[in-house]
């Protein structure tokens, strides 16, 4: 009898191999949607360098690709089997899945939930598994977030600065993370370590990347700068597109900082209140991150949201799970339509989708409201719930 | 955030939410009923609706003078009689090919489009001497009108106007002579292909005028405006309003929805609310039912009307009916972008009133929340409500979904193959028989029933929420005809009264008969069962969704809310018995 653990990791990789294989065309449909694809996650920008790479061609001269140089070149190794990237992809997914559950196995006493839940949950989510068909890159960064995650919480710190170096090095949110990451190490011995070693790795990479990409700096500003200066302007779920569109002149640069402290402001408070609960905090930036990141995808937010099941002993505290989670089933069943209705049809305009990117933006905020608010309610009843005391915030 | 705290402070200690929650059934058939109650009392009432009024302010209806007039009467009528004499002896091909050295004449280049099932389509470029090419608006007359009688008079002012057009020289935008068979499936047809496999294009088309005045008389009563689009789309109201205006300038007189001469002048609560109620209904069935031509060019962005002439006797002269084409040509080359934008949702209740999105979509919203009110009670109000979120219970209602789902997909494809309307009524009255057939013998867990219904429920909310700014018609109506099966309700000990409650109230919410019901009693045209054939053919011909909105977004649901309507039993019960 093979565990249930097996069975779930099978199930992960079989059904991604089968949606794959069986609709082919679907990666090219998802990749186009502007919910599973962005300029920075788009698996056609990828064969894009990978092809120009072949060819001794300058990568980033051409504004089209937005991939670090180093996931280019793996993508040109890969290009004469390229009919096995599914393969690739589904195993990365399955390998997240399998660490959801070796973390949920970490913290079972406190959780009381099988172990191979988690997993089920990531497995059966459908932005997960559309986002593994569609070959979007953010799962390499989900990936190495959350191997760095489960090396941190085993106590493998050195393993796990190297995982969220890669993860700062495909995209330097991740970067962000690091302060959470430093909670978990407990000790300040391992957190100037754990500091140390991924700044080292760092600069390994981006060396190789310079001497890889003909000793030229130029893969800086389109793939890291554009994250910060959003100046590839194209619609998606976050906050920013829609407030550039439109905007004097001289004001941009005022309000694209605004966002970018807006991403970092609430790591480090995250941090440092629950850093009782270093893990806990960890999601929880996380998912701020989902929320404000100039181009983020449905990939995100189910990675996300398949944090959500670890907060298990803290669920009879939710205040408005029901709200949240209609918000979000509305979101994503809407934002297609109303971007057909503004592209495709003509009779919506842009406001009807930034309307809808709104309502997602909500409910992910929503999501980290209640969670911040039952992890606090916790705190208050010192670990051990007590439900039938209602309490308010001032 | 105070305020916020106060507020929520005050419901905590009135205990407002556990009131809430204990009413739901009850406020979920009362959102229902303020929703329709709102529509019939409330939007056409007084004050809550508005002129309309010409948003692009470029587009200057009736500013120019026409002067398509007795200068031109003539050669219509000679046209016309040459029409008249090919419509007896000679083919539509050879007809095509006649009125192709015609246009060929003044300067327009001709095509003709040969689809293999729907007959040949001749279409003709005048290109514009002003502009660069890259736009065009499209004059269509197809040779047959949605009776089947013959267009002469539409077809021969179509080409009069383009010989009076091509002598111009003020077109910014190319104009386009579409000749097709008929004013459906080949009509449809020749416009998919121009946009993919046509060699010669005239650029993107920004409107459509379908002219139809079938026979040979000089005079005619009133004009007719269709202007309801396949899948819910409406053309920009800009050019509604430009059609009316201009028909009214002109002195006729313009009906809405096939309304009769006699109501016209009528400006009252009951005509308002006709006109409306005819709009929903024409919406919905748009595609389905007669097609006047205006629906062939919906998807592409093209702001299509038809105009009709109506009546024989009346005192209106043809040319007139000629400038109503004319002038609003001239109003649409004026455009120097696009029709404005968000002004494509509106509800017409007289050609010069109409209700806008804002005030009239919040009557379909209050029928989507009905549905998630009735979710939420069948989670809540009862003492399953605190079974874990991954119970055997919830997680077997998903996959019943998922089964009545995939059931649902089936039956929509099998009945391309057999399309049997009697096999799918009886199947489906028999299904909704079941409950009370085996009400002895078989019997469920209650925890299923009720997540079983939440899930049919909910499902259902969201399609109607995604319907809500596709096909607002759809999803009201469908909405109010699927509300019944919200009122089922969860029996025990085979309680006969309540059971056969339930069936009459799962008869009526089936998507099938229901649609049949209604149609039968709205639209005579579509009697008995040849309501399945038209959607079928509607999807074929002209890609018209509604048959699969009305398999794959209302069927599941109701498949499931049957089978939960099975008598069930307390899992305590059961589980004694085991």
């Amino acid at each position: 009898m093979v565990s249930s653990e097996t069975q779930v990791v099978c199930a992960c990789f079989a059904s991604r191999l089968a949606v794959s294989y069986l609709f082919p065309s679907l990666q090219q449909q998802l990749d186009r949607t502007v919910e599973f694809s962005t300029p920075v996650t788009s698996y056609r920008s990828l064969q894009e360098g990978a092809y120009l790479l072949l060819h001794n061609l300058p990568v980033y001269d051409g504004g089209v690709v937005h991939q670090v140089p180093l996931l280019v070149a793996l993508m040109a190794l890969f290009k004469p089997v390229e009919f096995l990237m599914p393969v690739l992809f589904a195993a990365m997914d399955s390998l997240v899945a399998f660490q959801l559950m070796r973390i949920a196995k970490l913290y079972q006493r406190q959780l009381k939930i099988p172990s191979y839940i988690p997993g089920i949950v990531y497995a059966a989510n459908p932005l997960v598994l559309l986002s593994c068909v569609s070959q979007s890159t953010c799962l390499f960064v989900n990936l190495s977030i959350s191997t760095s995650l489960l090396y941190a919480l085993q106590g493998h710190f050195s393993l796990a600065a190297q995982c969220i170096a890669v993860a700062g090095y495909l995209s330097p949110y991740a970067y962000l993370l690091l302060i959470p990451l430093v909670g978990i190490c407990g000790t300040t011995s391992a957190g100037v370590i754990l500091l140390l070693k991924s700044t080292v790795v760092s600069f390994v990479l981006q060396l190789v990347s310079f001497s890889m990409n003909n000793y030229n700096w130029n893969y800086m500003t389109s793939t890291y700068w554009i994250l910060i200066t959003f100046s590839k302007m194209r619609p998606n779920l976050g906050l920013w597109w829609y407030f550039f569109i439109e905007m004097f002149e001289f004001f941009i640069p005022f309000f694209k900082s605004v966002f970018n402290i807006f991403v970092i402001s609430f790591i480090l408070p995250f941090s440092i209140r629950f850093n009782q609960q270093p893990f806990y905090a960890f999601v929880l930036c996380l998912g701020w991150i989902t929320l404000t990141k100039s181009y983020p995808t449905l990939g995100d937010g189910g990675f996300f949201l398949s944090f959500v099941p670890f907060f298990k002993p803290v669920f009879g505290y939710l205040r408005y799970p029901v709200i949240s989670s209609l918000l979000l089933i509305h979101a994503i069943v809407l934002s297609p339509i109303f971007y057909y209705l503004w592209i495709g049809l003509g009779s919506g305009n842009s406001n009807f989708f930034y309307a809808i990117s709104l309502v997602y933006g909500l409910a992910i905020s929503s999501v980290i409201v209640d969670l911040t608010w039952a992890m606090l309610r916790i705190e208050y009843d010192s670990g051990k719930p007590n439900l039938s005391l209602k309490l308010t915030q001032i | 955030m105070a305020l916020v705290e106060n507020l929520h402070r005050r419901i905590v200690s009135i205990g407002l939410v556990p009131k809430f929650i204990s009413k739901l059934s009850q406020l979920s058939l009362l959102c229902c009923v303020i929703g329709l109650g709102c529509l019939v009392a409330l939007l056409p009432s007084d004050g809550q609706f508005r002129r309309t009024y010409i948003s692009e302010n470029a587009l200057l209806p009736s500013q120019a003078y026409s002067y398509f007039r007795e200068s031109e009467w003539n050669i219509l009528r000679g046209y016309r009689t040459q029409l008249d004499i090919f419509q007896h002896v000679s083919t539509i091909h050879d007809t095509n090919a006649e009125v192709s050295k015609w246009l060929q004449q003044f300067g327009v280049k001709t095509a003709v489009y040969e689809d293999e099932q729907y007959g040949e389509t001749l279409y003709g470029i005048f290109h514009a001497p002003r502009g660069d090419g890259t736009e065009a608006m499209a004059i269509a007359a197809p040779w047959y009108n949605e009776n089947g009688e013959h267009n002469t008079g539409g077809a021969a002012l179509a080409i009069t106007l383009m010989r009076y057009f091509s002598r111009w020289p003020v077109w910014s935008k190319n104009i386009i002579i579409v000749l097709s068979e008929d004013p459906k499936a080949s009509l449809r047809s020749w416009v998919t292909a121009y946009h993919t496999s046509l060699d010669l294009t005239g650029g993107s088309i920004e409107s459509a005028i379908v002219l139809d005045y079938p026979g040979v008389s000089d005079r005619f009563d009133y004009v007719e405006l269709h202007y309801d689009g396949l899948n819910g789309e409406t053309p920009n109201l800009d050019l509604v309003n430009v059609a009316v205006h201009v028909t009214e300038h002109e002195g006729m007189k313009v009906s809405l929805h096939g309304l009769p001469f006699s109501e016209l002048d009528k400006n009252d609560y009951n005509s308002r609310l006709k006109t409306m109620l005819l709009g929903i209904k024409d919406s919905v069935l748009s595609g389905i039912k007669k097609c006047y031509g205006n629906e062939a060019f919906s998807g592409w962005r093209i702001q299509s009307i038809t105009l009709k002439a109506k009546g024989t006797q009346g005192p209106h002269d043809v040319t007139t009916f000629g400038r109503i084409p004319e002038a609003m040509s001239r109003s649409v080359n004026n455009l120097l972008e696009k029709f404005h934008q968000s002004f494509f949702f509106y509800l017409l209740l007289a050609p010069r009133f109409f209700i806008s999105i804002g005030t009239y979509l919040g009557t379909a919203v209050a029928v989507s929340v009905g549905f998630v009110l009735a979710a939420l009670n069948q989670i809540l109000n009862n003492k399953y409500a605190g079974l874990p979120l991954l119970s055997i219970y919830n997680i077997w209602s998903v996959l019943a979904f998922c089964i009545a789902l995939t059931f649902a997909f089936i039956t929509s494809q099998l009945f391309f193959y057999f399309p049997q309307p009697v096999a799918l009524l009886s199947f489906n009255v028999l299904f909704s028989a079941l409950p009370l057939v085996l009400s002895t013998r078989i019997k469920i867990q209650k925890p299923f029933s009720y997540r079983f219904k939440a899930i049919a429920y909910l499902y259902m909310a969201i399609v109607l929420t995604s319907l809500l700014v596709l096909n607002f018609s759809l999803a009201l109506v469908m909405g109010v005809l699927a509300f019944p099966m919200t009122r089922t309700t969860t029996i025990t000990n085979s309680n006969v009264f309540l059971s056969l409650r339930n069936f009459a109230l799962i008869l009526a919410s089936n998507p099938f008969i229901a649609t049949w019901a209604v149609v039968n009693f709205v639209e005579p045209t579509l009697s008995g069962t040849r309501v399945f054939g038209a959607l079928i053919e509607a999807w074929q011909q002209l890609g018209c969704w509604t048959w699969f909105i009305l398999c794959l977004g209302w069927y599941p649901s109701w498949l499931l809310v049957t089978y939960a309507s099975i008598d069930a039993i307390d899992l305590e019960t059961a589980k004694k018995e085991n």
